[in-house]
């Protein structure tokens, strides 16, 4: 019988105790595998957020805030710099500003002015607001930013005017157009591209006017999205917007794109250098870290539980294999006495660990397809969901910035709002929430990889738990036979 | 020939030593029954695993054949003791998770002999020493303490060795078993021209032997 078929009898010669030990086993192997499962599940998703992302770096004005109107806009020369930076291959420049309907009364709201701004627009928002009726004469809570007051009768929402230099995308989403043609970015003319259901309400088609800043102007196109703050907004170029807006020269947020994600870090720091204090400078490397940052302490998490289950598994083997060998210290002497070597005897201990090892791995396995996938779901679900975590930091960034924008917006207040940004405003609010429940939408599989590498858990631990049991059975004297029982 | 010179095997016991054998010399002829004996403390065990090369002694030889066992290395001496040296002890010392079978096989499977051989040898043996068919997939646990002594006296016979050591082969065993074992060893010794070191505290068993040496505080002198 050689060491192998006699080391894997030794492992069943007490029934009650390798049913014991291959259970405990068992579950540290599981709890190892069920944190190995997660691992893997939080590394690809962060692999996954961090490639979705990709190579632009977002500028917006220094502590921006979308419902002030002190806030201070970057300009044109100031990205012409940027622009002007090795590996920037291009900027996109956008300007925001809102406008309410002509004849529209705005709703009073506590503690806030809400009239700046003579210019008015023909234009009706395509979005409504349903009202409740009651004591306050109708009620509304936006995104954390609360604002109680009283609703007019002839009140419609403001609408939102874009100024940029990439005509094609709003908001991050990209537009279709349906008819017309797609407007320069850098052209100054008077014409405008309006969303299919901005052209419903408003009896318009290409070719016809409305009037903005006491200027008629010209539909050139009319696109189609599913980005609902992209449907009620009216896409200009970014001279043509700032002309009429009287902001010659502003921009309030702007994104450069970076020729290779080598260089998104040294660009980063180059732009921030470049614009000081007067811009916030992030780049979608440091958005992806923000967003995975509850991630990565899943992951951290994990990997301290995953080496403490290892380290468990080879603690049991280990004094699995000490109780007994020492038990059979006489044995062992027995079959050294008659011609046994040390290495022989220890490779039949090893076997019997390995035995042990990979049965307590096979219920572990079991553990861990059953446990890896809730496991996993309930770390990243309490780590997305801790206040303290920085997806919620900027959850809640968004709503007072979107809160402020909407305040803005029924005060009538003229102001430079960053409406497709991480400052605030829908783009942010529509990336954020999207990101916090895209990392809950986490899958963790129990692949063939994690597989071997469990069984490799399994054979470290009966290798490490039976090293100290070699280094004893090395050391028992033949000459124990002799002694007395 | 089993030729052992000036052995000495000290013991350090608290500020003292203590001489377990203590300038022991004597020989035995090949296929002779050599027994020893002496009171309990006098080192007839200690001298048994000197001759056994499960201990190495503070000074002296020990010469089985032409090899002088206190001179060989650890990894020589394993080889030794499975091919050279066959033990028989007082409680059996089988392997209790293998058959009776599988316990005369060891040695051979340590030796390196094929399997089939193996088997043979050791069913032969086993029915040599009286132990029936139907018992030889028994472990230990399930036979008699006659039978697993015989059991043991095959697997000491299992690499036709040059010297079989007995430590109290009978002194577990009731009178008649015990007459059996030794009647046996006796007849296996003489058939397989193998020497026997027996020690004992039974005169009576000594007193059939072909020597008798007595010791008393590590010395020894020849008796018969």
């Amino acid at each position: 019988m050689n060491p192998v078929s006699r080391g894997i009898r030794n492992a069943f010669r007490n029934g009650i105790r390798t049913a014991s030990i291959i259970l405990i086993l068992g579950l540290s192997i599981g709890l190892s595998l069920t944190m190995l499962v997660a691992q893997k599940a939080v590394d690809n998703k962060i692999k996954s957020v961090k490639s979705s992302i990709g190579n632009t770096i977002t500028i917006a004005p220094a502590g921006f805030n979308p419902g002030s109107s002190a806030n201070n806009a970057l300009t044109t020369s100031q990205l012409k710099k940027v622009q002007a930076l090795a590996h920037v291959s291009s900027v996109e420049e956008t300007l925001s500003d809102r406008l309410p309907t002509t004849g529209s009364s705005m709703p009073s709201f506590g503690g806030r002015s809400s009239s700046e701004s003579s210019s008015t627009t023909s234009l009706s928002s395509p979005t409504t607001l349903n009202f409740g009726s009651g004591s306050r004469g109708g009620h509304f809570f936006i995104n954390g930013g609360a604002a109680s007051g009283t609703a007019p009768t002839t009140f419609s929402l403001p609408v939102s005017f874009l100024g940029t230099t990439d005509p094609g995308t709003v908001d991050d989403a990209t537009l279709t157009l349906k008819s017309g043609t797609v407007i320069s970015g850098t052209s100054n003319t008077d014409t405008a591209l309006i969303s299919g259901k901005m052209a419903s309400k408003n009896n318009l088609k290409v070719g016809s006017t409305f009037t903005a800043y006491d200027t008629k102007l010209t539909v050139a196109g009319i696109f189609s999205t599913s980005n609902q703050a992209a449907q009620g907004t009216v896409v200009l170029s970014l001279p043509a917007l700032q002309r009429l807006s009287g902001q010659s020269g502003a921009v309030t947020s702007a994104t450069a794109t970076v020729d290779s994600l080598d260089n998104l870090s040294s660009v980063t720091s180059a732009i921030k250098k470049t614009l000081g204090s007067s811009a916030d400078v992030t780049s979608a490397e440091e958005q992806a870290d923000s967003t995975v940052a509850p991630l990565n302490s899943v992951k951290t998490v994990s990997t301290f539980s995953l080496i403490g289950a290892v380290l468990a598994g080879a603690v049991i083997i280990l004094l699995t294999m000490i109780m007994i060998v020492r038990e059979r210290k006489k044995e062992i002497g027995v079959v050294k006495a008659i011609g046994g070597s040390n290495l022989r005897i220890i490779s039949e201990f090893m076997v019997e660990s390995l035995t042990l090892a990979i049965l307590g791995a096979i219920v572990g396995l079991l553990i861990g397809v059953i446990g890896g996938q809730p496991v996993t779901k309930m770390l990243v679900n309490n780590s997305t969901s801790t206040p303290s975590s920085s997806s919620s930091v900027q959850t809640m960034g968004f709503q007072r910035a979107g809160g402020g924008s909407f305040g803005g917006d029924f005060g009538g207040q003229r102001s430079a709002v960053a409406t497709n940004r991480p400052a605030g405003g829908f783009g942010g609010r529509v990336r954020s929430n999207g990101a916090v429940k895209s990392l809950s939408n986490i899958k963790a599989q129990v692949g063939w990889s994690i597989l071997l590498e469990g069984f490799g858990a399994a054979v470290l631990i009966a290798v490490v738990g039976s090293a100290l049991s070699a280094a004893m059975i090395s050391r028992v004297r033949p000459s124990i036979v002799m002694r007395a029982e | 020939m089993l030729e052992v010179k000036n052995l000495v095997k000290t013991f350090q016991s608290g500020d003292t030593k203590v001489a377990a054998t203590n300038d022991i010399s004597f020989k035995v002829p090949d296929g002779q029954f050599a027994s020893i004996v002496g009171r309990s403390g006098s080192g007839k065990t200690t001298l048994l695993s000197l001759l056994g090369a499960l201990d190495k002694p503070t000074s002296g030889s020990i010469v089985v054949g032409d090899k002088d066992v206190t001179r060989m290395r650890d990894h020589e001496l394993i080889t030794y003791r499975g091919r050279s040296i066959g033990f028989v002890f007082q409680s059996y010392n089988l392997v209790p998770s293998l058959t009776a079978l599988e316990n005369v096989m060891l040695p051979m499977e340590f030796a390196k002999v094929p399997k089939q051989e193996r088997i043979e040898r050791a069913k032969a043996l086993l029915l040599e020493v009286g132990l029936a068919e139907d018992q030889m997939e028994r472990k230990p646990g399930r036979l008699s303490g006659g039978q697993q002594q015989r059991v043991a006296i095959a697997r000491a016979l299992a690499n036709r060795p040059k010297l079989i050591l007995a430590d109290e082969p009978t002194g577990n065993l009731d009178s008649t078993t015990g007459k059996m074992i030794f009647d046996l060893l006796h007849t296996l010794s003489r058939k397989e021209n193998t020497t026997i070191v027996v020690v004992t505290h039974d005169l009576e068993i000594a007193g059939k032997t072909d020597k008798v040496f007595q010791l008393d505080d590590g010395k020894l002198v020849l008796t018969k």
